[in-house]
């Protein structure tokens, strides 16, 4: 199956109804469109960080402080958030719901045959890390949002959306 | 460029004393050496710690002052682990939290691995590289007596601040325990209660 893009406003709203009031990113250009809408909004408040391990930290401290935090963030970003990842949100027990963007994905390929080692490697990361993901391939994906944070206090750590291909 | 070989340096215990007789109703955060020596001086139900993610303390601080803007939060640094985060300067000054108080102590190495140098030991200065970075307040001080004389002016004005506080090496050279399989890591059992008190 092919991969769809997802228009922004459709993950933006997704992102409202998961009851979410900050995002805490380092700018994902998988998720311009969605950033743009962001920029714009008066009510989800937005936190830019210059690392990924920081923007960890910072969904920690916003949890503790009593907010509902989402990281979003660039594959690459995952790789570099490692020690925040085990460190904070795994060790923390944190509740962090992590949206990433595959940049770079070919939509006609499973993430794991993709020939860009950034996408092909990332559910496999994920996974070392125990940490659960789901594949946002297009609008009908969009339900696991909401299930995402839900699913991340149950279990009281981190839980990872892979946006499948460029949001529109 | 700043000569950090020249520097007055007071002791870890005479800054920590200064912080200690002004702790009210702030979120500390604490980290490394100064972690154990801070809770020791001022033990409360709002004392945060960096324990296993050497560099986070500062982005846990602000995180917690965005969250709680009218309740100040003081974050207690060391200088290696702010080198392993620099870029938060950049993301504290941007964010702007004005009830937030960075404290970076400045002794020169990294003391618990054996007290081995930091990389530009002899001249990192990070109230300029604070101040470069947007900070509102940026100031070093090596006396005890003089930080003492300048720490209430400096919390009643709004931040984000950088205090650098020079201190002398202390040799506290930290030995791991081993962690027992299925124990409760030290972050987990640390922040619920903090949360529990600020609703």
């Amino acid at each position: 199956m092919t991969a769809q893009s997802i228009p922004a406003d459709q993950l933006l709203a997704a992102i409202r109804g998961a009851g979410v009031q900050d995002v805490v990113l380092v700018p994902d250009t998988h998720q311009r469109t969605v950033l743009d809408l962001l920029m714009d909004d008066e009510e989800i408040r937005t936190i830019h960080c210059s690392t990924e391990d920081e923007a960890v930290a910072v969904s920690a401290g916003l949890i503790i402080g009593g907010r509902r935090p989402m990281m979003q963030i660039q594959h690459a970003g995952l790789y570099a958030s490692v020690n925040n990842l085990r460190g904070v949100a795994l060790d923390g027990h944190f509740p962090i719901v992590l949206l990433i963007g595959l940049l770079g994905r070919d939509p006609e390929l499973e993430p794991e045959q993709d020939g860009s080692s950034m996408v092909r490697l990332c559910r496999p990361l994920l996974e070392t890390l125990d940490i659960p993901s789901h594949l946002l391939d297009g609008p009908d994906d969009l339900h696991h949002v909401a299930k995402a944070f839900d699913e991340a206090a149950e279990r009281n750590g981190p839980v990872a959306l892979l946006v499948g291909t460029t949001t529109s | 460029m700043t000569d950090n070989t020249a520097v007055q340096r007071m002791s870890l215990d005479a800054a920590l004393d200064v912080l200690a007789r002004r702790r009210e109703q702030q979120v500390v955060v604490g980290t490394m050496t100064a972690n154990g020596a801070w809770r020791q001086k001022s033990p409360h139900d709002l004392n945060l710690a960096c324990i296993g993610f050497m560099g986070g303390a500062s982005t846990l601080g602000l995180g917690v002052a965005l969250s709680q803007p009218d309740r100040d939060v003081w974050v207690i640094d060391g200088d290696g682990s702010l080198m392993m985060q620099l870029g938060s300067l950049g993301t504290i000054a941007g964010a702007a939290p004005t009830n937030f108080l960075h404290i970076v102590i400045h002794n020169g190495v990294y003391e618990t691995s054996g007290s081995q140098p930091l990389p530009s030991q002899q001249q990192v200065d990070f109230a300029r590289m604070a101040e470069g970075a947007g900070y509102a307040q940026t100031v070093s001080f090596g006396d005890a007596e003089e930080f003492d004389s300048a720490i209430d002016e400096l919390l009643a004005a709004d931040g984000p601040t950088l205090v650098q506080l020079y201190t002398r090496p202390e040799d506290r050279f930290y030995s791991a325990r081993p962690t027992p399989p299925g124990s409760t890591p030290a972050l987990a059992r640390i922040w619920p209660p903090v949360a529990e008190a600020l609703k």
